[in-house]
């Protein structure tokens, strides 16, 4: 598979391959200034996404070098949980600048599919630490890093112990509001993590609608009468869907 | 009295230091609170700059702001299409934020219309441009000269560049999508058929990426080709299309734009790739571009996509010495293009659903669809410049030289095909210019039809063209028959097909 990888004006760094601690590390200090706001912002955002795109680069490679081994990989990974260094990007994403947010909605993305044998020990991670994915939803109430919340979320609900603490969350009940939020792009980026939510884990998504059954079908009686057109047809269309799986037969029918 | 009065002082001076670092903080705040307006009210509409099936695009003036866009309103009720097709083409222009690419500012549902805010850019798009240059001066031997082409070309190169740095591929390269701003700013428009790469963002955008694939002039043989390798194709299909869009500049029309979207497949397959010359009419009709000019498009024409040299790489071709500066473009594009009055009233003529683009099947045939997919940009003029096939050409000035005898019409072939399911074949016939032969030959070239069956279409083509009445169509036996196991029906078209005006 061809993969590119773009670099942007910026100073070489040299042949020496760095190790994890050291590019964790450095990495961190710069997201610890930048939420400080100690230097100027542009600084600060200069050497996050610089850092960012060593990162990055490490990890899916670039023309010139191959991605790194996997037990550097599973370092680098270790470093980061170690360094909480996930939930700090996350928790700075507004403030990093726009391509920087793309470069980290990638690696989040790219750590979580890693696996270790049978194990995906970024899964294992945010499962402790799940302020990860209320941030990552709370996304969606600001503008300008909606869509890297999204894709990182949408990523997360792929797994299912993930899934289920976001569906068990009070946090879940927001996405109500999200999908009608007035930018289409957001509205509709909301909605396809909503809809992943409610139809990936199928045996998950029937006992959540179960136990829940009064809330959620209060709030979505809302979506489906919704002043907004693409609301209620986006949500009469998922709930089609839920309505025809067999897994919600006993709950919906 | 004197100690503390000069600490004050200090610590005053500090303080107004301190502001003037967070000054461009406070700025870059105040800026990014300062979003574009979700609200109809917020925005005035003014004259239609471009026309599509399922959606017009105005000239606007947004209130709150003191400034011009444009907005495409999109019509849902209309959008038969998946709302996740709209979905990510919105989304893939939000991912953007470069010179070079169109810029959007935001997205909103007014009724059942989706209103989307971009800029305006008021010098329309090339296609625009080339095609008043063609009406208005003597373009024989070129129409855009080297140095406006590779100043156009680096900054499309730029955008490609960082759009494919983004994982993304654009898929519709072609003068009509280029858009020009006043100040000469180039930026890539159109993002109705790009598709993600599969590095990272988000995997399960990889459902949505389908069959899409661009327009025929236009695109790459492996895209083309892609029948059962799906990852076969990548971001150098972008590269083909430069190359081509650069013949484009040159002489005004792609290579191949005088055939019908099938035999444009087959002449990109079988052929070597077109150069300058292989639409000319004359000898050294072109001369006038140099041979560093050529060996760009050489060099993006290489069947073999991974001998095309990156956007990145080309970028350090030669020939962008010659490029200028946005300045050159206001002198050498702006100045002499159509006025966006001009367009305006263009656009009020043009007619819905009379461009298209092919779609390959899962099964791996190739549909033509020409309603759903016009969508309306301002680049949207090859709507009624159908540049695949001269004989869908509506003339400009209709009235004359529809009298000369040069009659279109409008038909389709309505017939069975491998999977035994009824297909239509829509095609135009230009009186005085086609033969019945020679269309049902191309249609067996493009494999659409049983070369048995060649000779009773030709026949049955005449007959139809021949009579006075178009309502009535004709039925006729095919010569390839129908399959042992089925029984020839003549109302059910099995063994038959049927010849029939489109209108």
């Amino acid at each position: 598979m061809n993969r590119i990888i773009y670099f942007r004006n910026m100073p070489l760094f040299g042949k020496s391959q760095k190790n994890p601690v050291e590019v964790v590390k450095q990495i961190k200090e710069a997201v610890v200034a930048l939420e400080k706001g100690d230097k100027k912002l542009e600084k600060a955002q200069e050497d996050v996404s610089k850092n960012l795109l060593v990162i990055k680069n490490l990890l899916y490679g670039t023309a010139d070098t191959e991605p790194l081994s996997d037990i550097v990989v599973a370092q680098l990974a270790q470093e980061m949980y170690n360094n909480n260094l996930l939930l700090m990007l996350v928790q700075n994403l507004t403030k990093i600048d726009f391509e920087g947010k793309k470069d980290v909605a990638q690696v989040f993305n790219n750590v979580l599919r890693r696996q270790l044998g049978s194990r995906s020990p970024t899964v294992e991670h945010i499962c402790a630490k799940s302020e990860i994915l209320f941030t990552l939803i709370a996304g969606y109430e600001h503008q300008e890093i909606a869509l890297n919340c999204g894709t990182m979320l949408r990523e997360c609900a792929r797994y299912e112990a993930l899934a289920k603490i976001m569906l068990y969350s009070k946090e879940f009940f927001n996405f109500f509001r999200y999908v009608e939020v007035s930018t289409f792009d957001i509205a509709s980026d909301a909605f396809s993590t909503f809809k992943e939510l409610l139809t990936r884990h199928k045996p998950l998504c029937a006992e959540f609608l179960e136990i829940n059954y009064d809330k959620v079908f209060t709030h979505y009686q809302q979506l489906l009468n919704s002043e907004n057109y693409v609301t209620r047809r986006q949500s009469l269309k998922l709930l089609g869907e839920l309505l025809l799986d067999r897994h919600n037969f006993t709950v919906l029918v | 009295m004197a100690t503390p009065s000069s600490t004050t002082t200090t610590t005053a001076t500090n303080a107004t230091s301190n502001n003037a670092d967070n000054a461009p903080l406070a700025a870059a705040a105040a800026a990014a609170s300062n979003v574009w307006p979700n609200t109809r009210d917020s925005y005035e509409l003014r004259e239609v700059i471009g026309v599509g099936a399922t959606a017009t695009v105005h000239c606007a003036f947004c209130k709150p702001r003191q400034e011009k866009c444009a907005i495409k309103k999109i019509n849902l009720e209309k959008w038969n299409t998946s709302m996740d097709e709209l979905t990510k083409e919105i989304q893939a222009m939000s991912w953007c934020q470069h010179e070079n690419v169109v810029t959007y500012h935001t997205s909103f549902v007014v009724g059942d219309e989706l209103w989307l805010v971009l800029r305006l850019l008021e010098g329309g798009s090339l296609l625009d441009i080339l095609k008043h240059k063609m009406r208005t001066s003597d373009c024989r031997h070129g129409v855009l000269d080297e140095a406006t082409i590779a100043t156009v070309l680096r900054e499309v190169l730029k955008g490609l560049e960082y759009f494919h740095s983004n994982s993304q591929i654009h898929r519709d390269i072609k003068a009509g999508n280029i858009l020009l701003g006043e100040d000469g700013t180039v930026q890539i428009a159109d993002f109705g058929v790009s598709a993600w790469l599969t590095t990272g963002y988000d995997t399960n955008r990889q459902k949505v990426r389908h069959t899409f694939v661009g327009t025929p002039c236009w695109m790459a043989p492996e895209v083309m080709e892609q029948v059962h390798t799906d990852h076969g194709y990548d971001f150098k299909a972008d590269i083909w299309s430069l190359g081509i869009t650069a013949i484009e500049l040159a002489t005004g029309t792609a290579p191949y734009h005088k055939y019908p979207p099938m035999k444009v497949l087959m002449l990109t397959l079988q052929n070597d790739p077109p150069t300058l010359d292989t639409g000319a009419d004359q000898k050294d009709q072109y001369k006038a571009y140099g041979k560093t000019f050529r060996k760009l498009i050489t060099d993006c024409l290489q069947k073999d996509p991974t001998k095309r040299p990156t956007a990145t790489e080309l970028l350090k071709h030669p020939i962008f010495k010659k490029a200028k500066d946005k300045k050159y473009l206001q002198s050498t594009l702006i100045a002499i293009g159509p006025s966006l009055e001009t367009r305006v009233q263009k656009a009020s003529k043009r007619q819905p659903g009379t461009s298209g683009r092919l779609h390959r099947t899962i099964t791996g045939e190739w549909t033509w669809s020409s309603e759903e997919e016009c969508d309306g940009q301002s680049s949207d003029d090859e709507c009624q410049e159908k540049p695949l096939n001269k004989l869908i050409e509506v003339p400009q000035s209709s009235d004359s030289e529809h009298e000369s005898g040069d009659e279109h019409l409008n038909l389709v072939l309505r017939m069975r095909n491998s999977n035994r399911e009824l297909n239509d074949i829509r095609f135009e016939f230009l009186l005085g210019n086609d033969t019945p032969d020679g269309i049902s030959t191309e249609l067996v070239g493009a494999g659409l039809v049983d070369s048995r069956d060649a000779d009773v279409i030709a026949m049955n083509l005449r007959v139809l063209i021949g009579n006075q009445t178009r309502d009535r169509p004709v039925t006729f036996a095919l010569v390839s028959g129908c399959n042992s196991d089925e029984t020839p029906d003549e109302k059910m078209l099995v063994g038959y097909a049927q010849l029939s005006y489109a209108d």
